[in-house]
Formats: C-alpha cells, structure tokens, sequence
C-alpha cells in the first residue's frame, strides 16, 4: 500500500538533500577564495539608536571591502547591555573557531581579556600609527597589560554638571553657572529647594541599579577631586575603603539625601537610571545634574532621542568642580569602549589594517557624534564636526577629557565598585545612615566578598 | 503480592525509554555533574584562569560557608519560596477556587480566563506590569500619595506578591480539580449531621484535598525557584541585597564579578534545594496515587 507514494517522496529528499549538499559545496568552495574577518559589536548598547550601529558598522565593512575585494568582512551585533556583551564576549572567545578578529570591548575589562590569553598585543602596529601618538597617556594606558597594549580606545565617556537655565534665572542663581567647589553645587541646590518646592534639585545616582554606571556617573567623579583619589593602592595591593576621601564623597552624598535634595528612588534605583537624566532635563523636572556627555547628542536634531530643539537655552553645562577648587579644578572620571583583535587570528596584518580604517578622523567622529562619545584622539576632539553636532556640550566634554582619571584595571574592580553602590544606595534610601555606617558597608562589603587582609584605610 | 512478571525489568520498556534516558543524561545530569565539578575549581569567565583552571579543593567552600550574603541569600530564597508557595497557594489558589466553584456561569468564566491569562504571561510582562504598579508614578503611588515608592520600601513583599499573582491561575486549576473529588454526598451527609458551612470545609473539605494542596504547594516552590526573571527585571537584587535570592546572586557572581567557580557553587546549593522539593513532590504525589488507588 505504502509503496505506492512513498518511492517517489523518498527519491524527491534524496534529490533534494544531494543539490543542497552539492551547493553547500560550492559556497563552501567559493567562500575559500575570500578572506573573511569577523567583527563583533554591541548592536542594541553603545551606539544611541541601532539604526546608527547599523550605519557606522555598515560602513565600515563596505570602506574596507572596496579596498580590499578579497576579503569579507563578517558583522557580529550582540544583542543586550553592558553584561551581556562582555558575556557574550567571554563565550566566544574561548574557541578559536568563534573568536572574533576584531571585538568591540568595554574599557574596564581590557585586561581580564588580556590575561585570558584572548588577545593579540598590538604593539608593533601601534608604532606605525600616526593616530595612536594623539591619544593622551591616561586613554593609552586603557589597554596596557603587563607592558604590552592590547587595545586601542574608539570613544570615551566623561561627564559634566548639566543645569536649568530658567531655573536658574528665576531664583537668582549665576548664569552661565562655574561652580568652583562642591559647596557651591550644594548651595544652588539648597537654593533650588527653597524657592522651587516640585522639582528634583540635585540628580546624581546611587545604588545597585545602574550597576558600576553609578560611580561612572556619580561617585567617582567627586572622589579624584577629594583629598585621597585612590581606589586601589598599588603599593600594598589592596582596595582603599576608608580614606578621607571617600568619607568627603559619601559626606556629599550624605548632604544631598538628608537635606531631600535628591530625586526619587524609584528613578536612581531604576535600571534605566543612566538614561532617566536624559529626559528628565529635557522635560525640566531637574535643576542640576550630574551627568554624561552623551546628553547633547542626544538632544540634537540627528540623534532625536529624544529631540529637544531648544536644549542650549534651556540647558547650562559646566564642568564638575574639584572638592575646594583645589588643582587641576576639574574632576571626572573617564570610560568608555576599545577595540581589540584576536590572539588567533589568522590574518593578523589584515585585521590590523581593518582596526586603523575603523580609527580614521572620519570614522572617529561619526562614532563619537552618533554613539555619545568623546573622541581619544587629542585632534579629533577639536575637529568643528565633532565640537558642532551638539552646542555647547561637545566642547565641554572635550575641554574635561584630559583631566580624565581612569577605573582600576583590575579584575576585582566591580566588587569594590559594588561595595560603594550599595553604600550611596543606603544614604539614598534611609537619609538618617552615617557617614560611618556608609563606610562600614563598603568595608564589609569588600571584606566578605574578598578577603579581610585585602582592604585597608588611608589615613 | 508481586508476581515473577513484575520483578523480571521489562526490556522492552527500557529500550522505548532509552531516547529519553539519553537526553535527560546529557541535556541534563550531564550539565548538572560538569556544574558540580566547576564549583570546585578556580575558573573565572575572563581572567588568568578563564582557560587555564584547575581544581582548588575546598577554597570555594570555605569562602562560601564564610560569605555572610550567602546565608543571607539562602535565607531570602526560603523565605520567597515559603510565602510564594504557602501564602500563594493555600490562601490565594484556595480562595479564587473555592469562589469559583459557588460563582455564577459567566463570571466563573471571565474570571478563569483572567487569572490563567496572568498565568500565561511571560515572567518579564509580569514583572513590568507589577514594576509599573508599584513604583513612584505607578497605579498604587496615584492611590497613595505620589511619592509613594512600595517596591523600594518593601521590595520582598512585592516580589513574593508579583510571584503569589503569577502562579495564582496554576494553583487555581489545580485546586478546583482537587475541590471537584470531593463528593457531594460527603458534603450533603455533614450538612444533615447540623455542621457549619466553616465547619464542613474545616472537617471534611480540608482533609480530602489536602494531599492535593501538599502537592501543589511543592510544585509552586519549584516553579518559583527556576523564576529568576521576574525578581532580575524588578529589582535585580535589590535595594541592596534586599531581594537578592539564590539564583540571582549566583548570576551576579558567576556574570558580573567573573567569578564562574564560585557563581556554579552556588548554583549547586539551589539545584540541592530543587531536588530536596522535587523528592518530597514525587513522595507525596505518588502515596496520594496509592491512597485513592
């Protein structure tokens, strides 16, 4: 009975298995001819909208195809956030097979890949980079390992105080505004308070929501411009969590939430506090924030998210002062993303070459204009195409950059930094937590995930 | 009472069964040994040791029976998993089914539909549905006060009320199967004896379904267990630690600090707890079988 339909169906598969096999074959034989280079980026995190991803790393593959028609160069996105990438990351290194010849790579865990054996040092390609002499020391040393530069920066963050320019006026505060001293952040706020009962005062994040973006944003932008900056004593080899310093950052902290100059917890604890600032300004529930260069960008007519035509007149940006205005008067802490090659590559030349397209002016600039950056380079931050796609605040961003302190490039960074979220956390949420208790939950933070003898205090 | 027959293994049945055993070996005991086996290494994610590891005896251990968040971790997992699956089932599942069953044609339907529909949502809807509801700005903020922030303020209780609403259709189901056993002669032969309506249910509903509440309480602890998403979008752990159960602090520990060795330890410890549950379950469930047998 069966025999009747089932020969026919069986020789229609097998046929049908033969030509795919057979043309399987012949793609096989004709992706043989053709080099491919695999580039792995964030497709949903870095850049502001993934029609810009697409765009930047669009052109990028057709730049280089058309200069070398033997190669293809393969897109990887990597759909997700800042976990999630570094994750994704960590997976596909671990085989040659999935490795990509060139990754996009956060800035803070250059060196974790570095010494997984992952990447290829880049310095013998470094010294024949005319781009590469341009980039301040701090920005170089992102990639150093061991002696050797495993990665070369694509874009920085830095960040500033963004203010409310009718506010402002209305309450008798300095417009522009150049505070010089935390003090004077403080006093505009405590101003703010008094005469704009409905309005948040003083943004600036706390707690575990935003992860190490808290201290990006918030935290370590006030401690290098304290007494003691040190986070990890290179001396003895251990984590600082307790110094003057960081009692000076939490006692500002502690001033901002006890006096209720702060916004409300539901938006710092969110996990989309890095972004909030974005739209809370622009929609003027805030008077002063402390902020990220992306702002501008975000608000000019290109990027549109969101769109704000009015942003310069509404919107003051003034660099983050020093503790008393003490030299260098600026502080801010620097971070961003780098991009690295493969240890196995098996065409290092060619992905060297593809690396310096991507660090070209042009490509430069258009990444740092669409994906909120700042540029590394000490000239293309001063290019008109660069300082002009968000006024005033690409020149603010670029004016900080050099004052720029770095995180610790150490493994156990994030568990320090965890520390600290949870510290500014409970100063948020419970106002009536000390300074000493905040300290205390650093310390035993840091204690119990370590290990005792790896913390110290500074005196 | 068993005959020579059912002593001989039935080889037939071992061969039809031998794809499943194959899978459930490698998809899953496979997995479970190797995780096991990396709870007692030194392997991070990225880092020196991310290729090149090794086994480190009993570090792990030790750093794990002295981690103070570890206990606090476990402590918060029990807790979830108690009030989740006690609270939800016995008080909430009971409940809509006890109402259900005296409830009118259509409202018996549109509320059935409604709470299995809640059920059915994915865990990242719910916990946006219940982020919205109980955040400043949200449904219960617009109620109480507009600076009213529950979720921050008692992040437990909203989490385990996020988990009690979406289990609560599953429990239902079960219980009005359950409620469904109970004969009415039972009922009918109480009522003549004089008995309260708060007595009969007491005395006589109670005991009969009880083997099915046990059951049901078990499967919800196990369900809230692998229920990872619906705390990670809400709070991923947070304010603080305040809800940082097992499974996401084994995350945070294996995904964000890198350190995988330690993040599989912990996930050992839940796997531990599942099995504790999902041994108790298959007791109860199989002298319930025998019991009505």
């Amino acid at each position: 009975m069966f025999s009747f339909w089932y020969r026919p169906l069986l020789r229609t598969l097998l046929a049908g298995a033969a030509l795919s096999a057979l043309s399987f074959g012949c793609r096989g034989a004709q992706a043989a001819d053709k080099t491919v280079l695999t580039l792995a980026y964030s497709e949903t995190y870095v850049f502001d909208t993934e029609d810009f991803t697409k765009k930047w790393w669009g052109g990028i593959k057709t730049e280089f195809e058309k200069e070398h028609p033997d190669v293809t160069v393969q897109l990887e996105p990597i759909n997700g956030g800042y976990d999630d990438i570094i994750n994704k990351l960590s997976l596909l290194y671990r085989s040659p097979a999935t490795a990509p010849d060139i990754a996009q790579m956060a800035t803070p865990t250059v060196d974790q890949f570095a010494s997984s054996g992952y990447l290829l040092p880049l310095d013998k390609y470094l010294a024949t980079a005319s781009w590469w002499k341009k980039f301040p020391p701090a920005i170089q040393s992102e990639g150093a390992w061991q002696g050797k530069t495993y990665s070369v920066n694509t874009g920085e963050n830095d960040s500033q105080l963004y203010y409310n320019i009718p506010m402002f006026k209305k309450v008798g505060l300095p417009v522009p505004w150049q505070p010089k001293s935390w003090d004077d952040i403080l006093n505009a706020a405590r101003v703010i308070k008094a005469k704009l009962p409905g309005t948040v005062p003083l943004w600036i994040l706390a707690g575990t929501g935003s992860g190490d973006n808290t201290l990006l944003m918030g935290f370590n932008n006030l401690l290098p411009g304290s007494d003691t900056p040190t986070i990890f004593d290179g001396k003895t080899q251990k984590w600082v969590v307790d110094s003057p310093g960081i009692r000076e950052v939490l006692g500002f902290y502690h001033a901002v939430y006890s006096e209720h100059l702060g916004a409300a917890l539901s938006d710092l604890f969110s996990t989309s506090g890095v972004t909030a600032p974005v739209f809370l300004i622009q929609k003027q529930k805030v008077a002063i924030t402390f902020g990220s260069n992306f702002y501008g960008g975000n608000w000019s007519n290109t990027i549109c998210t969101p769109c704000w035509p009015q942003a310069a007149q509404i919107a003051g940006v003034a660099p983050i002062p020093t503790m008393k205005g003490q030299a260098p008067g600026i502080a801010t802490t620097i971070g961003g993303w780098d991009l690295v090659a493969s240890a196995t590559t098996k065409h290092p030349d060619l992905t060297w070459q593809l690396l310096d397209l991507m660090e070209n002016e042009e490509n430069q600039i258009n990444a740092a204009n669409w994906a909120g950056f700042v540029p590394g380079d000490a000239d293309y931050v001063k290019s008109a195409d660069f300082l002009n796609f968000a006024v005033p605040y690409n020149a603010v961003s670029a004016q900080v950059l050099p004052d720029g302190v770095i995180e610790p490039p150490n493994a156990n960074y994030l568990i320090w930094s965890r520390g600290v979220q949870e510290a500014t956390g409970a100063l948020a949420q419970h106002p009536d937590t000390s300074v000493d208790a905040a300290v205390k939950i650093i310390s035993d933070y840091v204690s119990n995930q370590l290990d005792p003898s790896q913390v110290e205090t500074l005196k | 009472m068993t005959t020579d027959a059912q002593d001989r293994p039935d080889f037939l049945a071992l061969v039809l069964l031998l794809p499943t055993i194959l899978l459930l070996l490698i998809l899953f005991v496979g997995p479970v040994a190797f995780a096991f086996y990396l709870g007692f290494t030194n392997i991070r994610l990225i880092g020196p040791t991310a290729v090149h590891f090794h086994l480190n005896g009993l570090v792990n251990l030790h750093h794990l029976y002295g981690d103070s968040l570890f206990w606090l971790s476990l402590k918060l997992t029990i807790v979830f998993l108690m009030v989740s699956a006690i609270f939800g089932v016995t008080v909430v599942g009971l409940a809509l089914a006890l109402l259900m069953q005296h409830a009118i044609a259509w409202l018996r339907a549109a509320v059935g539909a409604i709470v299995v529909v809640a059920w059915m949502l994915p865990p990242i809807t719910a916990a946006l549905v219940w982020y919205a509801f109980s955040t400043t700005g949200g449904t219960l903020s617009l109620l109480g006060g507009s600076q009213l922030d529950v979720l921050n303020t008692f992040p437990m209780t909203v989490v385990c009320l996020a988990n009690i609403w979406s289990t609560a259709g599953f429990s239902m189901l079960v219980l009005s199967a359950g409620l469904r056993q109970v004969s009415s002669e039972v009922l009918e032969a109480g009522r003549m004896e004089g008995a309260s309506r708060w007595r009969i249910f007491c005395s006589l509903t109670l005991p009969i379904i009880q083997p099915t509440i046990v059951t049901n309480i078990l499967l919800v602890t196990l369900l809230s267990l692998a229920n990872f998403s619906l705390i990670y979008i809400m709070t991923a752990g947070g304010p603080g630690n305040a809800t940082d159960i097992l499974p996401i602090y084994s995350y945070q520990q294996a995904f964000v600090f890198n350190k995988l060795g330690y993040g599989a330890l912990l996930g050992d410890v839940v796997v531990i707890i599942a099995t504790i549950f999902a041994y108790l379950y298959v007791r109860m469930s199989r002298s319930s079988r025998l019991t009505h047998a």
